[in-house]
């Protein structure tokens, strides 16, 4: 066990901050905001770190990466997710959508999709949720027909985010054959968002814009050649796949720079000197160092080439309670005013507790609700009987 | 960064986790329990067999001069099966005290007998009226010593004590000197007893010149703060595993109650809490051995966790044993009662939350 942390990424990290510091806009609250300048600007900063070879870091050489150890990848999500993401969505294509085509693309695939990616060119979408199958994945409607060289495809996703971005290729799940094990018959494509017969409806969340869409496929054909791996054998990929996305978002790293903004605030409103007020924001702190090494706890299982299933969903639990509480701890703080949203010129906080409160409402419902992670630490980590 | 262990480390815990399940099950922790002075010189001299009790002492006076980290790996197994022993106590209160401050001579006179397991040594830092581990005591010291203190753990046996008095750690020694202790009734892990000492003979622990003061104190219960967390962080672990097993074999309505999710998602709970505080314990202990300037701090983080969250723990575990949970006939009140002892002595101080909240930046 060594909690050291290399010199190297202590530096890269100043690196980070120093390039952040210097590009993100005043106007920077995220991408799922009502504003045109902003998935414009997360294309430029993905090329600006795509530049410093800084974008897919820990992917190998070979695959345009730079080789980089997976706690200096680490560093980078850390750094990112606490500015509120200025890579948008390509932190799907590094963390999950990449690694999957490593391991499971065909070397034409890989050469034709991975180079864009490590690029900063493309922008991915996640088709895995329908109107009627959200945690019961498996029973999935959307179907993929053989027809000759290709694939027809028929059916809707739903939640599907940045799909309006517009998103250029679709991680697409669909049912290709029907199966006596319903975990058997579904297939992963890559779908040009481009074919025809593909249609995007944004939904308005919340929290704002790109959050959400429903898109619809009619009769799209998808070539075969975009199949990845084993036709009907794609429910391998997503469970390795919604591991790799569980380790890849550092929401602690969130939570905790929302805590140093309320400090800051209980500062200049002199709460800091309320024991409870004090009490509570430590607790909060305390909570955010277990969260990030429950994670690290994750990711060195990672570097050793295990697919921590169960150490990823016990760090996913408990780090988006720990979002949700900072959320709610800073709402009391900030009393009334928490309401007024960034637009505001009086929002305290310009408006950021607020945000935060909001994304996270459902950040226990994304990526696997918070009652499925615990299914899967319950019969998978503890051993525990399932269900009849 | 690298949170999986090391051969070494996972050789210690293996060796560790099989000597408990072999010389100390539930059966024989009720033995000790049960028996006068509950101290079991069998077990006690295996351990040392193994050089457990100078594990984190210097090689020159025989110890194996491995760290704190080590001492948690071994208090987490140690936790896991209730051991009752003054193993850890002797090590975390008295011996690296004394490695880290004494004199030359103090050090050369008890460490070899410390690290051997010949002689047994404890702390006494609790005064009547004090409400903090980490508070001010007000016992004075000098060459003779006189107050009472409270909870000391273990005082019966030992055959060293230091006592923190307002102006530091002071030595005192079986061989030289007497004192009275007489045991607590209490709803804990281990015994405790209320120790007067009238007149004692005592000296300063260091040298006359550098006498330890405050700072070592709280150098100290940081660490035995640290290896208590590891050991409770085991016990735990402890519950946990009762509770899914009873989980997967209590049936009512015609299956398992582990099929409820009510009862399964109470026990991903526990392992969730369990996990965060157990990384974090080993982080501070990490910390603490290179007396890395970010230590205290994550002690404190690690304690402020963990008393919400260890106590979350066992209440689930009583939760899913129902009724027989709270019958002595389970083994779970073997754990429970060390978890509360943990809580209400280390973790509960106030201390901790505010230092945090300080170092935070909250003025
Ligand atoms: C912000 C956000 C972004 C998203 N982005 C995408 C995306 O890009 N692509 C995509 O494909 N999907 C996306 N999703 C969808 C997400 O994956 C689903 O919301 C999630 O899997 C849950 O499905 P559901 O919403 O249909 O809820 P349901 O499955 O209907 O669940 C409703 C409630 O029932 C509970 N429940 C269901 N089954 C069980 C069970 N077996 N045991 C106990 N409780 C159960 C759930 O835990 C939940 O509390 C996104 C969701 C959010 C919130």
């Amino acid at each position: 066990m060594d909690f050291a942390v290399d010199p190297a990424d202590a530096r890269f990290r100043d690196d980070l901050r120093a390039l952040l510091d210097g590009t993100l806009p005043d106007w920077w609250r995220g991408m799922f905001v009502d504003d045109p300048r902003a998935i414009p600007f997360t294309r430029e900063f993905c090329r600006a770190l795509a530049a410093r070879e800084w974008l897919t870091l820990a992917w190998p050489a070979e695959h345009g990466g730079a080789g980089a150890s997976a706690w200096t990848q680490a560093v980078l999500r850390e750094e990112m997710w606490a500015a509120e993401e200025p890579r948008g969505p390509q932190y799907m294509n590094l963390n999950y959508i990449g690694p999957l085509l490593m391991r499971y693309g065909t070397p034409t695939q890989r050469a034709r999709f991975l180079p864009p990616m490590a690029r900063g060119e493309v922008i991915w979408c996640q088709g895995f949720s329908e109107p009627d199958a959200g945690s019961d994945l498996a029973s999935l409607r959307t179907r993929a027909r053989l027809v000759e060289d290709h694939f027809l495809v028929d059916g809707t996703k739903i939640w599907t985010s940045y799909a309006d971005a517009p998103a250029d290729w679709c991680l697409l799940l669909a049912r290709s054959e029907l199966a006596a094990d319903r975990h058997d018959g579904i297939s992963v494509f890559l779908v040009d968002m481009t074919t025809p017969g593909i249609s995007v409806r944004p939904i308005d969340t919340m929290a704002g814009p790109h959050e959400f869409n429903e898109v619809t496929f009619e009769s799209v054909a998808v070539p075969r050649d975009c199949l990845l791996g084993e036709a009907g054998r794609g429910w391998e990929l997503v469970a390795a796949g919604l591991t790799f996305e569980r380790v890849g978002i550092a929401r602690y790293a969130r939570a905790a720079r929302v805590l140093e903004h309320l400090v800051t605030h209980a500062n200049e409103s002199g709460q800091s000197r309320d024991p409870r007020v004090r009490a509570r924001l430590a607790e909060l702190r305390a909570s955010c160092e277990a969260a990030r090494l429950l994670a690290y706890r994750a990711v060195s299982l990672q570097a050793r080439g295990v697919v921590p299933t169960v150490e990823a969903s016990i760090a996913r639990i408990h780090a988006t309670r720990l979002e949700q509480e900072v959320g709610h701890a800073g709402l009391e703080l900030l009393g009334p005013l928490g309401l007024l949203r960034s637009g505001d010129p009086v929002a305290p906080l310009a408006g950021e507790v607020q945000r935060h409160f909001v994304r996270n409402i459902p950040t226990t419902v994304a990526a696997g609700t918070l009652e499925i992670q615990k299914n899967i630490v319950a019969r998978r980590g503890l051993g525990l009987p399932r269900e009849t | 960064m690298d949170l999986t262990w090391s051969d070494e480390q996972e050789m210690l815990a293996d060796a560790a986790a099989a000597f408990v399940r072999r010389e100390c099950p539930p059966e024989r922790v009720r033995a000790i329990e049960a028996s006068d002075g509950g101290h079991d010189q069998p077990l006690w001299d295996a351990m040392a067999e193994l050089g457990w009790c100078g594990l984190a002492l210097p090689v020159e006076h025989g110890g194996s001069g491995r760290g704190v980290l080590e001492v948690t790996v071994l208090a987490e197994q140690l936790g896991r099966g209730a051991v009752p022993s003054p193993l850890l106590d002797s090590t975390a209160l008295a011996a690296l005290p004394i490695a880290w401050a004494g004199s030359d001579a103090q050090r050369a006179r008890l460490l070899p007998a410390l690290a051997a397991g010949r002689s047994i040594g404890t702390l006494a830092v609790l005064e009547p009226g004090m409400t903090d581990a980490w508070g001010d005591v007000s016992v004075p010291g000098g060459t003779r010593i006189s107050g009472q203190k409270l909870l000391v753990p273990w005082a019966h046996v030992a055959d060293v004590l230091l006592v923190a008095s307002s102006s530091g750690l002071y030595l005192l020694e079986a061989a030289r000197t007497a004192w009275d202790s007489v045991s607590h009734d209490a709803f804990a892990g281990e015994p405790l007893f209320a120790v007067t000492l009238l007149d004692a003979c005592t000296e300063p622990l260091g040298s006359p010149e550098r006498p330890a003061g405050p700072e070592t104190t709280h150098r100290v219960l940081d660490t035995a703060a640290v290896v208590r967390l590891a050991y409770a962080v085991g016990a735990a672990e402890a519950c946990l595993d009762l509770a899914v097993r009873h989980a997967s074999q209590r049936v009512q309505f015609g299956r398992p109650i582990g099929t409820f999710q009510a009862v399964a998602h109470r026990c991903v709970d526990m392992r969730v809490e369990i996990d965060a505080c157990r990384y974090l314990a080993f982080q501070a202990a990490w910390s603490l051995e290179r007396e890395d300037r970010a230590a205290p701090l994550e002690v404190t983080a690690a304690l402020t966790y963990a008393r919400g969250a260890l106590r979350r723990v066992f209440l689930d575990a009583h939760q899913v044993h129902g009724a027989s949970g709270f019958s002595t006939e389970s083994d779970l009140h073997l754990f429970t009662r060390r978890l509360t002892e943990f809580e209400i002595t280390f973790a509960s101080s106030r201390r901790h939350p505010d230092l945090l909240a300080t170092a935070m930046g909250l003025s």
